[in-house]
């Protein structure tokens, strides 16, 4: 039942975004909630001036227990996100690395050339990569030959909310796939995370839908539950969709 | 000298090390990764790292993000 990324092996399927959040502790607070055991970190410059002992949102994770995905948001060019993997590298010593090369400050919609451009030039540094990218049935099946270790396509738009939108794609990239599958972005409420999963989804990335729900912690504990459940459900199979009724209990019992 | 961090201009003093800049600008020195001109400089070489006039300084961390 277990999720298995770049050789290790997590029992949640549930990775969440560390954005957004009023404060350090309800960052941690949700992760905990979440039960998820990878969180997304975003390479930015850092405030000067600040007070040397505030701490930092790297002092707040405990990366003994929770393995820490460094993405490459912001950028626009596969030559921006190299730059920023090389970073990431150098400041967590690892090389898991979320890759992110979007074309539009305003759709935050991924760039499909630059994406896959990165994504070879990164593998052939060593980078393991989950790539963050479109549904585009035959981007998903090139990335994977490029060497990523899973391809993340979003569900709807960064940040809307508006759940799971392409079924048809995803459903597609999941058949066509040898490597985990994680629906990234577009993920509203615990229902779309069911859905995302019983698609056959291998796990599910959020962020938004957690920390800008009224209560953060609560939702974080519900998108637990559902990618819990929507797996089940997938491994369970669902029952045949009839046009018409069909009676749950046997006719010829039927008292007269 | 004129150096710039992180994109804002600086007027230093010369004959620093990238630990001195980070003295000078109250920075915790734990998880940040520091960039001159585009290359990264480990952390073990940041003592010895002079910082030259017109060089780009970034200094990089993780913050909140999906």
């Amino acid at each position: 039942m277990s999720l298995i990324i770049d050789k290790r092996e997590y029992s949640s399927r549930l990775i969440i975004g560390s954005g957004k959040y009023k404060d350090f502790k309800q960052t941690n607070d949700a992760l905990e909630a979440s039960g998820a055991e990878m969180i997304t970190v975003a390479i930015k410059r850092t405030n000067i001036g600040q007070d040397a002992s505030k701490k930092n949102l790297l002092d707040y994770i405990d990366s003994t227990k929770y393995k820490i995905l460094p993405n490459t948001a912001g950028c626009y060019s596969a030559k921006d996100a190299i730059r920023v993997a090389l970073l990431a590298k150098e400041l967590l010593n690892d090389n898991l690395l979320k890759l992110e090369v979007l074309r539009d400050k305003e759709t935050l919609l991924p760039n499909e050339e630059e994406t896959l451009l990165a994504t070879k030039e990164l593998t052939s540094l060593g980078f393991s990569l989950m790539v963050y990218t479109t549904d585009n049935i035959d981007l998903a099946k090139e990335l994977e030959k490029a060497g990523c270790v899973s391809v993340m396509p979003l569900a709807s738009p960064i940040g809307s909310g508006k759940g799971i939108t392409n079924e048809k794609n995803l459903k597609k990239i999941i058949k066509n796939a040898n490597v985990p599958i994680i629906v990234d972005a577009g993920i509203g409420t615990a229902s779309d995370a069911t859905i995302a999963m019983e698609l056959g989804c291998d796990g599910v990335l959020l962020n938004s839908s957690i920390a800008m729900a009224d209560n953060p912690v609560l939702m974080a504990e519900a998108m637990k539950h559902a990618v819990i459940s929507g797996r089940k459900a997938y491994i369970a199979k669902r029952m045949k969709v009839s046009e018409f009724a069909i009676s749950s209990s046997n006719k010829k019992d039927a008292i007269s | 000298m004129n150096i710039t961090i992180n994109g804002e201009n600086f007027y230093v003093n010369d004959n620093l090390s990238l630990y001195d800049i980070l003295e000078n600008n109250y920075l915790n020195s734990n998880n940040i990764v520091i960039e001159i001109n585009q290359e990264i400089i480990s952390r073990n070489l940041w003592g010895e790292t002079k910082v030259n006039e017109n060089d780009k300084i970034e200094i990089i961390t993780a913050v909140g993000g999906g």
